[in-house]
């Protein structure tokens, strides 16, 4: 079966699954799909506003493709008609696959083909207009962009208290616009001196508090990289600023400054104006390169990844193969530069200020893995949302470039797969920790389906800002509405928690895998043989019933110590111990 | 899983009582004698620097390299028969020694002569683990002394010196003669659920479960007197009658009449066969086995014959692969082999091997189960190959096979029963390397590819897959000790009577098998042994091959 992840399907029935204000706006029978692992295939295929469907009933099992047109890169002619007048079309795809299709021109030239529909609604914003996630309507239980409330987490974190403040500096993103409108600062720095700092950090993104040690104090802080130059310029409330951040925490007489990127591209970043902290000014300050790579290396590593993945793959040279895409490689620096972040605050008790260039990259992808390895709440189904829309979403990861969201300019240098590398990092972590996190990896791979399939309004724009201005909340449903009220799809039954526990992942090549489930789903060889998936639901149902029961046993034996007690008044109380299950 | 980091315990200087205060002896039971020992020695477990390392004692016992630190509380340990930084002689692959101020070095044999002082000890262990000892503060001719009996009792002359035939010679001595004398209080025939293949009834049951009904329990082989590698009891088909049987065998090597493994609901048979060493028999003598498999199946199919030497890696290739797995996993240097990791794992071809057994595999179920017809599986002396072939091929078609007990039975009918060489293959001995291949773990990482594959469809866990490897190196188990059922009986027997053992109703020695996991581990710890995901037997065949890395037998590198 070759249906992909969908909202709401049943793939048995075939029939074309319809959305609230979904429509068909173009069908053709007899297009052949020509699939790399069974051949040729003909059916028909629909286009809507929202997906292609294309179903092939002549054969058993029944075949069928039902892709979001988010997912479309390209959709491209190859080649020109052959004699009998079929021509070929290639759509290449965001979420690792290729698909290709033969079609006969329609014979009347004013009429246009099924592919020029799907050209036109497959990049919308090229096309003047809407986005799908404006139109579809769909109602859910609960309201997931009420998941993530600002205060509400800082409040969680024990923000503000004596010496960070909530500044309103930016409450109309004039600060910075690509900057929440809540920023966590120093009580010591005023707004002025913020704005001052804010012209001396690339796009004004400021260094502000991400998370706090509820013990040591210690702090996670993000920023973008100084605009020191070649002339070497300095900011005296800058280095206040960072000063403050260290005097904030009592604990250590030092600092770590992580510079996401390799050493010799910060220093070349001075020729444009931007670079790094000096030691000089920035006295008590120790600045560590991470060595992660720039926004092109990671989009070059992905395409070179996809080439040994799909179609099909080599087996005689696999591993080789896929060392040289080196994408495990970068995985592994991403995760590495996040454990030294976490071991600084949690271990060394120290803070730490983290950036690459522009602090919307490298940056998120890192205080985010960060904030996972020391905050169990993070692990958690909700409570991963809320990383996400505050790190990602509220920090201004430019997911509308980097995904290219409805725009055909497919070559666009802005496209880059940060967001999905993030996401494998924290599947290595589920892969190391596989009690440690509330979620499964359905969810994380729905989390990737809709990075794309812009049916939700989550994803959409590159800031807090421009959702606003969009009205994204208004006009569209979140992702977190459509997951947050069918959990049980996304529990990990094996989740203990480990509440105060930090996780030290493992970061050595050794230790990783390539996703298989995620980057090579499409080969139905290297599908799960056996979905678990089902099993899961079963042991959570089963984890339920034994809750059930000890909390009915534990009445039970409540009830007959407090009867016989009433009895015979002065004997002493039996204590009872709570019995906790973990299936 | 490792959660949050330990903190660093720094070294403390100790005086003599703390010394003292702290001997904790743990010896497995009477039959453990201390050889030698060594005071003031330093386990180092840090590879760059020292302080973490463990100052102790190293105790050499006809059982094991035991380490007693001094100022380290003793952990809460989970195994009964072996301490946290205990080794089993079994499990010492080499033992070097080095005195790094005169910059000699040496390894050690059995009986050997030592011509300087060592500084440090080091031993390479057949688990991949790397363990090194410093005698900076030990005395010299104590540490030369510790280091002797090391590589001398890690090199046991005969086979009755290997630790189980102590270990289980001193139940029959004390109290009474009968089996109430147990060990650590555990019936030493461990209320097994697994069969043993070693009696006629278990075959039954396997003929009646699998619907074999064209196929006999044969008996001509009782008190091993037609083949010495075969087991006592074994199947053939109904049509072949003993007479027949006792005249072909001659024909095979070490006279190996033909092994009915298996039938398919089908009613196709899997079989296992040895070549057939005398040419001018051969067409006649396989025509016959071949008409008789034929006529034992309910739609008279063919037979097909599948070639195992010709397709599959031979124990040398098996052996050449697991050592540059080892050399890449715990030899090279971590930091300078990651960038190359993953075409070094290629390069090493274990995996591919890994491959090229579960793809055979998977031609086998396909002969079986989609043609319908019966298949050999041939090799020279159907002793290694075959065990995995037809071990995975069971696995893949018979959910009943993935349950806990019926895939130890598995493993006892295809592996012990049928003569796969343990002694031989594991080396206990270590007195021919050539003979030396892991075949049986090769045959675990193909089940833990198969297991990864179908999370679901294995009543066991991987923690299980590698404890059943770590305990070929626990030398007391029937399982892993010996070459063949004749082997062990006579071994058995000629210890008894050498130690005067009164055996009474047993008629050899009763080794525990491994499958009686309370002699390694507390009811508790079993559990860990149980998959959750396990849906019971209702899963139906698995096959196809991708394959991962066997990681969690990997990750545990040297200390």
């Amino acid at each position: 079966m070759f249906f992909c992840v969908q909202v709401y399907k049943d793939p048995s029935k075939g029939e074309l699954p319809l959305l609230p204000e979904e429509h068909v706006q173009d069908s053709a029978k007899d297009v052949t799909y020509i699939c790399p692992f069974i051949g040729p295939v003909r059916g028909s295929l629909s286009v809507t506003n929202y997906r292609l469907f294309f179903r092939c009933t002549d054969r058993e099992p029944v075949f069928g493709l039902d892709l979001p047109l988010g997912v479309l890169s390209r959709v491209e002619k190859i080649g020109a008609a052959t004699s009998r007048g079929d021509v070929s079309y290639g759509l290449a795809c965001k979420d690792m696959r290729n698909l290709r299709f033969v079609h006969k021109e329609p014979e009347d030239s004013l009429k246009k083909s099924v592919f020029e529909v799907l050209m036109k609604f497959a990049f919308p914003v090229s096309n003047n207009m809407s986005l799908f996630a404006f139109e579809y309507k769909q109602v859910f239980p609960e309201n997931g962009w009420k998941v993530y409330d600002p205060l509400a987490e800082y409040k969680r974190q024990g923000l503000p208290n004596e010496s960070w403040r909530i500044s309103k500096v930016n409450d109309h993103y004039e600060l910075c616009d690509s900057y929440p409108a809540a920023l966590v600062v120093p009580v010591t720095i005023t707004d002025e001196e913020l704005r001052r700092v804010s012209s001396f950090r690339a796009k004004g993104r400021i260094p502000v508090l991400s998370w706090i040690h509820p013990e040591s104090q210690a702090a996670v802080v993000r920023a973008s990289q100084p605009m020191v130059g070649q002339n070497g310029r300095r900011c005296k409330e800058d280095e206040k600023l960072l000063q403050a951040i260290m005097d904030a925490n009592a604990q250590s007489h030092k600092m770590f400054i992580f510079d996401a990127r390799p050493s010799v591209n910060a220093a070349a970043n001075k020729m444009k104006g931007g670079g790094y902290e000096s030691e000089d000014a920035y006295q008590n300050a120790e600045l560590v390169f991470l060595d992660i790579h720039n926004i092109h290396v990671m989009r070059e590593s992905l395409r070179k990844l996809k080439e040994v993945v799909y179609p099909n793959i080599e087996d005689s040279h696999w591993l080789s193969n896929l060392e040289s895409t080196h994408w495990l490689e970068h995985i592994k620096l991403i995760l590495a530069g996040a454990l030294r972040i976490a071991d600084k605050v949690e271990s060394g008790k120290t803070s730490v200020v983290v950036h690459c260039s522009d602090g919307w990259d490298r940056t998120p992808q890192l205080t985010s893995l960060a904030l996972i390895m020391l905050d169990s709440h993070y692990r958690t189904i909700r409570g991963f949302q809320i990383l996400l829309e505050k790190e990602w979403l509220s920090f201004g990861h430019r997911f509308q470039q980097r995904v290219g969201h409805g725009d055909k300019n497919h070559t666009d240098a802005d496209r880059s797969p940060i967001f999905l590398q993030f996401i494998d990092c924290v599947w290595q972590m589920t892969r190391q920790f596989p009690a440690a996190f509330e979620f499964n990896e359905y969810f994380l791979i729905t989390i990737l389906d809709h990075l794309y399939s812009c049916l939700f309004g989550t994803f959409l724009c590159n800031s807090e800002q421009q959702r606003l201005k969009e009205e994204v909340p208004k006009h569209t449903v979140s992702l977190w509405s459509f997951v947050n009220s069918q959990l049980e799809e996304f529990v990990n039954p094996l989740y203990v928690g480990y509440p105060s526990h930090v996780l030290f992942p493992t970061v050595g090549i050794r230790h990783l895998q390539l996703w298989v489930t995620y980057y090579i789903r499409w080969n139905p060889r290297m599908r799960p043989q056996e979905p678990v998936h089902q099993r899961y639901k079963e042991l959570l149902a089963k984890r339920a019933e034994l809750q059930k029961r000890v909390e009915e046993l534990q009445r039970e034996a409540a009830n007959r110590t407090a009867s016989s007690s009433s009895e015979r008044a002065g004997s002493p109380t039996r204590s009872i111990t709570p019995v906790q299950t973990f299936v | 899983v490792c959660v949050k980091k330990r903190k660093k315990q720094k070294f403390r200087t100790f005086s003599m009582h703390v010394l003292t205060l702290y001997m904790v002896k743990v010896y497995v039971s009477s039959s453990e004698i201390v050889v030698n020992e060594a005071n003031f020695v330093r386990k180092c477990i840090g590879a760059e620097s020292c302080q973490d390392d463990l100052w102790g004692k190293l105790v050499c016992t006809n059982f094991k390299v035991s380490f007693i630190a001094h100022n380290s509380l003793p952990r809460q340990c989970t195994h009964r028969l072996l301490g946290e930084h205990d080794i089993p002689l079994a499990c010492v692959e080499q033992v070097v020694t080095v005195n790094d101020v005169k910059g000699k070095q040496k390894i050690l044999g059995s009986n050997q002569k030592l011509k300087f002082n060592p500084t440090e000890l080091i031993l390479y262990c057949k688990d991949f683990r790397i363990i090194r000892f410093r005698f900076d503060e030990a005395g010299p001719e104590s540490a030369k002394k510790v280091c002797l009996a090391i590589a001398h009792y890690s090199h046991p002359a005969d086979p009755q010196l290997l630790f189980g035939f102590e270990y289980v010679g001193k139940r029959y001595h004390g109290s009474t003669a009968s089996h109430s004398n147990m060990v650590n209080g555990v019936d030493p025939g461990g209320g097994l659920q697994t069969p043993l293949f070693d009696c006629s009834s278990d075959w039954d049951r396997e003929i009646k479960r699998t619907g074999a009904s064209e196929w006999r329990v044969c008996t001509i082989n009782q008190g091993y007197f037609i083949s010495p590698s075969l087991p006592e009891f074994f199947v053939v088909p109904v049509s072949l009658a003993d007479q027949d049987l006792k005249q072909y065998a001659c024909c095979f090597y070490s006279q190996r009449i033909p092994l009915w493994c298996w039938n398919h609901s089908s009613g196709s048979a899997l079989v296992r066969m040895s070549n057939i060493s005398d040419p001018q028999q051969q067409r006649k003598v396989e025509q016959r086995i071949s008409s008789a498999i034929t006529k034992s199946h309910p739609l008279r199919s063919d037979v097909f014959k599948s070639d195992l030497d010709k397709n599959l890696p031979n124990i040398q290739d098996i052996q050449a692969a697991l050592l540059k797995l080892r050399q890449i996993c715990v030899i090279d240097s971590f930091e300078e082999s990651e960038e190359k990791w993953l075409s070094s794992l290629e390069s090493s071809r274990w995996m591919e091997y890994v491959r090229t057994f579960l793809r055979h595999a998977v031609e086998v179920v396909y002969m079986l189960e989609s043609r319908h017809v019966s298949v050999i599986l041939l090799e020279k002396e159907d002793r290694d190959l075959s065990c995995v072939i037809s071990c995975l091929v069971q696995l893949m078609c018979d959910p009943h096979c993935r349950s806990l007990h019926s895939f130890q039975g598995l493993i006892q009918k295809e592996w012990v029963m049928a003569g796969h060489r343990f002694l031989d293959r594991c080396n206990h001995l270590k007195r021919n390397d050539k003979e030396e291949s892991p075949v049986f773990l090769l045959f675990l990482d193909c089940v833990w590819q198969l297991w990864n594959q179908y999370p679901a469809a294995f009543e066991f866990t991987e923690v299980y897959l590698t404890v059943l490897g770590d305990s070929m190196w626990v030398p007391v188990f029937s399982t892993f000790l010996f070459n063949c059922p004749r082997q062990r009986a006579e071994h058995s027997r000629d210890f008894a009577s050498s130690k005067s053992i009164h055996l009474g109703q047993d008629q050899a020695l009763c080794f525990p098998p491994v499958w009686d996991w309370s002699q390694q581990f507390s009811l508790k710890d079993q559990t860990l042994f149980n998959n959750p995901l396990y849906v019971g037997k209702i899963a139906t065949c698995v096959q196809n091959g991708t394959v991962k890395t066997f990681t969690h037998r990997r990750s545990k590198v040297s200390c």
